[in-house]
């Protein structure tokens, strides 16, 4: 069991270097995206090796100043600095999402230098209606199509039902994984799901989902870890994405969990479950059309997926996590809040993190925050 | 800052009263839609429905004018609504949480429903959404795409947006249980065209030296051009400021006359609505703004034929400068530059406006290189005058004019 969490913290860890060796093995293409919104199963179908675009936390940003106001998302300007110091030389194009404004605008600073040779958008609906389903079908075929030019092949359906079929047991298992958080003493950390679910946006999917296949089945065959005192307090993790693993340090640190997430690269990303057997477009356009991101997700979808997680998850409290400078999580969370107060009467709290952050003051106040709910006197 | 009392276009007095009526109107009226701006096909609806239109945009616009935007927007801040939310919007919230007793204007009636589009900033339908979640009044939501690259742009995007417009017409007519007649959407589609119409003849004449019109008394026209857009009043009023400013460009009067127009500088981004008078200051140092991207490529570029509305306003809702590739905006911008005779640009780095701002910092070198014209950035805000400094402002517009000569 180790042995397979080892290999995909590696992965997520040393993300280049992966991507870089399975480019040199494969000699396949490799196209990056952002946000868990668009169908990586067309590319995988395409035989394009598909990454979910994240920035590591390394150095500060530098040369993407040039381009983007500091006041921009800093995630969002830390990979395209990364893409412009050449630590994603992998890749060989990008899709890019209207999503915030941020991400959605880069696309045309991204095609003016185009540092790489395919560059292609996607709008997303916004709503979910015949009308839109229809129209993200089309859209999503106009990127297919684009595709195709690009590596002058096909994607067939047939491609597109195989790789459906294996993302839809991929999200299964993580979807399973992420379950086995409800036992009282878990034996996956926060951590560990964060690897889980970041290596799959690195690794090959089916690789990937072999490597999660041999996890749980070792699970089953371990003893349950016996029962610590005082008991976890067990929190959702809500917010754009979380990138700095140091928070969940400090969260298992201070005598919680996180038991569910709400995260573009986290519960968010394993969401959709693609109807099989059916024309792939549709269905595709259909499921993804169903990822409760913040920026194309009501307020009350939002709620109603949170409200879901908590239930589900026996939630003791809330820890909303969002990034400064993120319009889109920060407009939903005064209204997300009071219901979540109102409905199930826990504590909640916002904390405002950033790309390289200073920790110190973020771990005193979530310690006071899980102190406060229960955990283990700090 | 002492600026010269200079004559203003006789227009202004007429879309000052006719902003007057309009704010009673979201008052008295009903029923009241909450709705924006940008490339909005759904204000012509409303006109044709009976729904009399608010803008909480332009509201935040007009509080921002007279100074009230920081106590809103630091009401929304309690609310928890932060900084790094567009100021408009915070206006708003702080606004409708306020409950002020004598807000600015008069202020705006509270809404029987919302109207959004997906048209302008993505944040807008965070924006709307909280609206629904505050009223909760029924949302009728056209979730049109955006179009990145305008010369490639997909005919099913034109029918989607159609078929968006034709569904959010059937929730209006169910909602408010009336029908909207076919003829009365084309009487609005085609006062909105005659409006736009005017409005491009009107940005023509500013290619006159010196420029007829000052940025300010333009962003008072978009008054007209937006809020008014498909009623007869908006249609006859462009039309006069029209003529006015014909007049003005056949006697050669400007904002500044001949002798005094140093400079004929270009705006990018919004102005900062709480110090208009920055303005004055520039004509004071003889630099008017015959253009800016704001009044120049947002708004107002759409043609339509009363013939067939939906397909006009479907175009609407995909066109505009958000609607744009940067390429292209910036070949628009060179085209613009050489033939308003521009030799400076000021540039405001909105942090309120990422759609306006994403890409601004590449616009302006590449206007620098490939034109040879000097570009001053500023960072600010539209409407939240708490993070602009007036000090740390006037130092770098006064080194920039003296850099232009």
């Amino acid at each position: 069991m180790q042995s397979a969490l080892e290999k995909m913290a590696y992965a997520v860890q040393n993300a280049p270097a992966v991507l870089q060796n399975i480019k040199a093995e494969t000699s396949k293409p490799i196209i990056g995206y952002f946000f868990p919104v668009f169908p990586a199963e067309i590319l995988y179908a395409a035989g394009i090796h598909p990454v979910q675009l994240y920035p590591r936390l390394e150095e500060p940003i530098t040369l993407a100043d040039d381009h983007l106001q500091t006041y921009l998302c800093a995630y969002v300007r830390a990979q395209w600095d990364q893409i412009l110091k050449g630590k994603h030389a992998y890749l060989d194009g990008a899709i890019i999402p209207r999503s915030c404004e941020a991400v959605t605008f880069l696309y045309q600073t991204w095609k003016r230098h185009n540092p790489f040779d395919f560059i292609d958008y996607l709008n997303i609906p916004w709503k979910n209606s015949a009308n839109t389903i229809w129209f993200f079908t089309k859209e999503l075929q106009r990127v297919k199509n684009n595709l195709e030019s690009f590596i002058h092949k096909e994607i067939t359906s047939n491609a597109l039902a195989d790789a459906i079929v294996l993302y839809n047991q991929n999200r299964s298992l993580l979807k399973k994984a992420c379950g086995l958080r409800n036992a009282r003493n878990p034996i996956f950390s926060g951590r560990d799901i964060f690897n889980m679910v970041m290596s799959g946006f690195v690794l090959d999917k089916k690789e990937h989902t072999q490597m999660m296949t041999e996890l749980l089945s070792q699970v089953e065959e371990t003893a349950a870890p016996t029962t610590p005192e005082p008991p976890l307090v067990r929190l959702l993790l809500s917010g754009g994405c979380v990138l700095d693993t140091r928070l969940l340090d400090i969260i298992t640190t201070a005598g919680a969990m996180v038991a569910i997430d709400d995260f573009n690269n986290g519960a968010r990303s394993f969401q959709p479950i693609v109807d099989e057997g059916k024309d792939p477009m549709e269905s595709l356009a259909r499921a993804y059309a169903t990822v409760p991101c913040g920026f194309n997700t009501a307020i009350r979808d939002r709620f109603s997926f949170m409200a879901d997680a908590i239930s589900k998850h026996a939630v003791d409290g809330v820890l909303f996590a969002v990034n400064r400078n993120c319009e889109t999580e920060k407009f939903d969370y005064p209204i997300l809040d009071g219901k979540i107060r109102t409905r199930f009467n826990i504590p909640t709290m916002l904390i405002e993190t950033d790309y390289l952050c200073a920790m110190g003051p973020l771990q005193t106040r979530i310690e006071a925050f899980i102190e406060m709910i229960g955990g283990k006197d700090i | 800052m002492e600026i010269k009392k200079r004559e203003r276009p006789a227009f202004n007095r007429d879309i000052a009263a006719a902003m007057k009526k309009h704010y009673s109107h979201t008052r008295s009226r009903t029923p009241l839609a909450h709705t924006l701006m940008s490339s909005n096909p759904l204000i012509e609806v409303a006109y044709a429905a009976g729904i009399q239109p608010a803008f909480p945009e332009n509201y935040a616009c007009v509080c921002a004018a007279r100074h009230a935007s920081p106590t809103y927007c630091a009401k929304a801040e309690a609310h928890h609504y932060t900084q790094d939310l567009c100021s408009y919007c915070r206006n708003n919230l702080g606004y409708t949480y306020s409950g002020d007793e004598a807000p600015v204007n008069g202020g705006i009636g509270d809404p029987d429903l919302l109207l959004m589009t997906s048209s302008a900033c993505s944040h807008y339908f965070k924006w709307w959404d909280t609206l629904r979640e505050i009223h909760q009044k029924p949302l009728v939501f056209v979730n049109t795409p955006r179009v990145m690259d305008p010369s490639n742009r997909p005919d099913f995007y034109v029918d989607f947006a159609r078929r968006e417009i034709q569904a959010a017409i059937g929730e209006i007519e169910t909602i408010l249980n009336i029908s909207i007649p076919q003829h009365k959407l084309s009487h609005a589609v085609y006062q909105s065209d005659k409006t736009v119409a005017y409005w491009q003849k009107l940005l023509e004449l500013q290619k006159c030296i010196p420029a007829p019109l000052g940025l300010s008394d333009l962003s008072n026209a978009l008054f007209v051009l937006i809020v008014l857009a498909g009623t007869e009043e908006g249609a006859n009023l462009m039309e006069k400021v029209y003529h006015e400013t014909a007049q003005r460009a056949a006697e050669g009067k400007g904002i500044l006359d001949l002798k005094e127009e140093k400079h004929r500088l270009l705006w990018l981004n919004i102005p900062f609505w709480y110090n208009l008078k920055i303005l004055g200051y520039f004509e004071n140092r003889g630099c008017t703004f015959p253009m800016s991207d704001y009044c120049q490529y947002i708004w107002g570029v759409t043609r339509m034929d009363s013939k067939d509305p939906l397909e006009g306003l479907a175009r609407k809702s995909l066109e505009g400068e958000l609607n744009t590739s940067l390429d292209d905006h910036i070949d628009l911008l060179i085209r613009d530059i050489q033939a308003y005779h521009i030799d400076g640009v000021i540039a405001h780095s909105n942090r309120s406006c990422r759609v306006l701002s994403v890409g601004l910092l590449d616009a302006a070198n590449i206007i620098r290189e490939e034109l040879n014209i000097p570009v001053l950035i500023l960072d600010g805000d539209h409407a939240d005058e708490r993070v602009y400094s007036e000090a740390e402002t006037m130092m770098r517009i006064d080194t920039f004019l003296e850099m232009l000569g």
